[in-house]
């Protein structure tokens, strides 16, 4: 193994078990990120009830009918009537979860559910709610169940029998499903009559097919649900969005922090004779020092994203947005590679360079959108921000999460992250001193 | 082995080293004596190339300057300071240690093991370096400094502030060492240390270096004569004569020989303390 390598995978391990070190590195970030993200909102507005714009094309009883049974749903807070596009628009901005689509046809379609149609229901949700999605899919068959159990029961049932035995005459369905279906409907006017003779309810169950249930693959309710692409408008589809950019900044802190101060520790506790005295230049130790800076900044990037889009719903679209996520990534391991040579020299100056060091990042990293997300700030704070390296990281990650930066626009961030880090080296490779 | 040709180091208005000039012979132990602040441990640290001189060279016997790659792998140093990692087990610390010198995997951990079996630490070797005591952390400390088996050992007051144990540990340690044919560089302000274990010390005070030489020779040189102290006469009687001399059997055969009631006779022989003591005016404890 080089021996850069091997210093760098010292310095890991060292960081590793350093349990306070650790934990500000790998932890904290986490905590942060998932403490704000959560008490700004998984998304947005509509804590509890899901928001659900919803389009009516069909304007039949059927659909108008369908609509109120959603509205009067507990968990659904539902907005429109409404046109595709205000409905879409509102989706792509994150100001509604999903809208529920009800297609030319609905109505006709409930009519001839004996004729072996299903009932049309489409839905779109934001990519980045999949877990509400869900439970939308749910939803919306469960409601259509019941607006069936409500067909079959009541008084009109006589007329849709005979409806859909019409139809089925007019336009057969070949095959097997015809003939079960023609068994179906002579079976169920025996059920109502001895239902009527009864007096009683109809059985719940009857609709309780679930999705792909049904005779032959035939299901009555015909649900999709497709994602909508996210709007590159550049807006956070959810606070997530925002928090974990924070998270990632904590990080990257923690990494300069650790790896800055552990390089004056070795000084003076010795260790860095040793190394200075083996068979390797400095140059070597210098460039192990910042391999392994470099390595735990990748690491709490990719376990910050990893954790946020497993489990909070952040996402890249398309591999344009993996591109630029991953040279945001790289381009700030290597800047805070350098910000951290940075610290290590300028901690090595004398007794209280090191706090002055500490107090300078922890600075930079809370104008630098570690506390409040940058967008939020006035634009005086933004402009002064711009002195922070921070600030660039969180530009380019956020550039890949959320705003859309073309390559183009990711050059900017990229460039002065390296920048930073070339600088940081130097000043820092310049400061530093090898002796007690 | 090495050899110091006109040092001179000075650290802002501090001359820590004011012109030191020394050769160390292969297969010896050379002990550097001096008091705190002497420049012992900046003697050093210019033999091992981790400060460069104002004035002066450095070279180790045929691979040059010691900052010379082939020259660095001759050399282990053992530092003043416990240089090791707190949070890396015994066997860690030294194995990647030897990793620094170009070992591969297993070569790392079975040289590791040897050092740590040398100082008596291979029973400890799981246990990280942190829950070590003083003593025990200066072995694995000195264990760092050996483990890629050099030629030219430097420790830096590798006895400083240990145990009993650990002291025998480390001294049997050097002696060792030098029977397989190391040459050992060893600084220390004990001089018992010294006398027992060195071949040649060097005196060092205020960064200059003072005299050089085997034990017995500076003893000679600098120790001046044994007294011999005979008290004669008991109680408010007793009257005691110090005698000078170079030959305290003779003098004490002739004390003997002219009669008198002897009753206590003491003989003091020169020591490093006498040395140090003449060649500086101050006493080595007290400077
Ligand atoms: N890095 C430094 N900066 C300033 N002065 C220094 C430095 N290193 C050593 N000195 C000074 O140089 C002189 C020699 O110090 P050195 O450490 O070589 O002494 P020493 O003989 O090793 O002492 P000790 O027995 O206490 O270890 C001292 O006066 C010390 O204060
Ligand atoms: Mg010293």
């Amino acid at each position: 193994m080089s021996p850069a390598l091997s210093i760098a995978m010292n310095d890991l391990r060292l960081l590793l078990r350093d349990r306070v070190n650790a934990f500000f590195v790998f932890v904290f970030p986490l905590l942060f990120a998932m403490f704000f993200g959560s008490i700004f909102g998984g998304g947005g507005e509509g804590r509890g009830r899901m928001t659900v714009a919803v389009v009516d094309e069909d304007r039949t009883p059927a659909s108008l009918a369908f609509v109120e049974s959603l509205r009067a749903d507990e968990a659904l807070a539902v907005g429109g009537p409404m046109s595709m596009g205000q409905a879409e628009s509102l989706v792509r901005q994150g100001k509604t979860t999903a809208l529920v689509f009800l297609p030319e046809g609905f109505g006709e379609a409930s009519d001839g559910l004996f004729a072996g149609r299903s009932l049309p229901i489409r839905a779109k949700v934001d990519p980045s709610r999949r877990a509400e999605a869900g439970l939308l899919t749910g939803k919306l068959n469960e409601i259509a169940f019941r607006r069936m159990t409500g067909l079959f029961s009541g008084e009109g049932w006589r007329d849709r029998l005979a409806l859909a035995r019409d139809r089925l005459a007019r336009e057969p369905v070949a095959g097997p499903r015809g003939e079960a279906l023609g068994t179906l409907l002579d079976d169920l006017g025996v059920f109502y009559e001895r239902m009527e003779s009864a007096d009683d309810a109809a059985p719940d169950e009857s609709g309780r097919a679930g999705e792909g249930g049904g005779v032959g693959g035939f299901s009555p309710v015909d649900v999709k649900v497709e994602e909508l692409t996210r709007d590159l408008a550049g807006r956070p589809k959810n606070s997530y969005e925002v928090s974990f950019p924070q998270g990632i900044v904590w990080g990257l802190m923690g990494c300069v922090m650790g790896f800055g101060v552990s390089l004056a520790h070795e000084r003076t506790r010795g260790t860095l004779v040793r190394l200075t005295t083996a068979p390797i230049s400095r140059g070597t130790i210098l460039l192990g020092k910042a391999l392994a800076c470099f390595v735990a900044c990748l690491l709490v990037q990719a376990m910050l994203l990893g954790f946020g889009m497993l489990v909070f719903g952040i996402r890249l679209d398309g591999p344009s947005a993996w591109a630029m996520m991953g040279l945001a990534v790289l381009c700030s391991s290597v800047g805070f590679a350098g910000v951290m040579m940075f610290v290590a020299g300028i901690s090595q100056t004398g007794p209280g360079a090191e706090g002055f060091g500490r107090a300078l990042i922890l600075i930079l990293t809370m104008i630098g959108g570690g506390t409040v997300p940058l967008f939020m700030l006035p634009g005086w704070m933004q402009t002064a921000g711009m002195i922070s390296p921070f600030t660039w990281a969180t530009r380019a990650i956020e550039g890949a999460l959320w705003r859309g930066f073309s390559p183009g626009e990711m050059a900017l961030p990229c460039v002065v992250l390296i920048g930073f880090g070339a600088a940081g080296w130097v000043v820092g490779v310049r400061a530093m001193k090898w002796t007690t | 082995m090495l050899r110091l040709d006109g040092l001179r180091k000075s650290f802002g208005p501090t001359l820590a080293v004011d012109g030191v000039s020394l050769a160390v012979n292969p297969g010896e132990v050379f002990g550097l004596l001096g008091p705190n602040g002497a420049g012992k441990s900046t003697t050093i640290h210019l033999a091992v190339g981790l400060l460069s001189p104002d004035a002066g060279r450095v070279e180790i016997r045929g691979l040059g300057p010691p900052t010379d790659p082939a020259a660095r792998r001759v050399i282990g140093v053992a530092p003043q300071s416990l240089a090791v990692y707190d949070d890396l087990t015994g066997r860690e610390n030294l194995a990647f240690f030897a990793g620094l010198f170009g070992l591969g995997r297993a070569e790392r951990r079975r040289k590791a093991d040897e050092a740590l079996e040398a100082v008596g630490l291979l029973d400890r070797a799981a246990d990280r370096a942190g829950t070590y005591s003083g003593g025990m952390k200066r072995r694995l400390n000195l264990a760092a400094g050996i483990v890629h088996d050099p030629s030219l050992i430097v420790l830096d007051e590798p006895t400083a502030g240990v145990d009993p144990q650990s002291r025998d540990n480390i001294l049997g340690m050097v002696r060792r060492l030098a029977q397989r044919g190391r040459t050992v560089v060893y600084t220390t302000h004990y001089m018992e240390e010294a006398e027992k274990l060195c071949d040649r010390v060097a005196v060092i005070d205020r960064g200059r270096l003072l005299d050089l030489g085997t034990v017995h020779e500076l003893i000679a040189r600098h120790g001046g004569d044994t007294t011999v102290t005979i008290t004669r006469g008991r109680g408010d009687h007793a009257r005691s004569d110090a005698v000078p001399t170079k030959d305290p059997a003779r003098t004490l055969r002739e004390a003997m020989a002219s009669g008198g009631d002897i009753t206590a006779v003491r003989v003091d022989r020169p020591d490093l303390e006498t040395v140090f003591l003449t060649l500086t005016g101050r006493s080595l404890r007290d400077a």
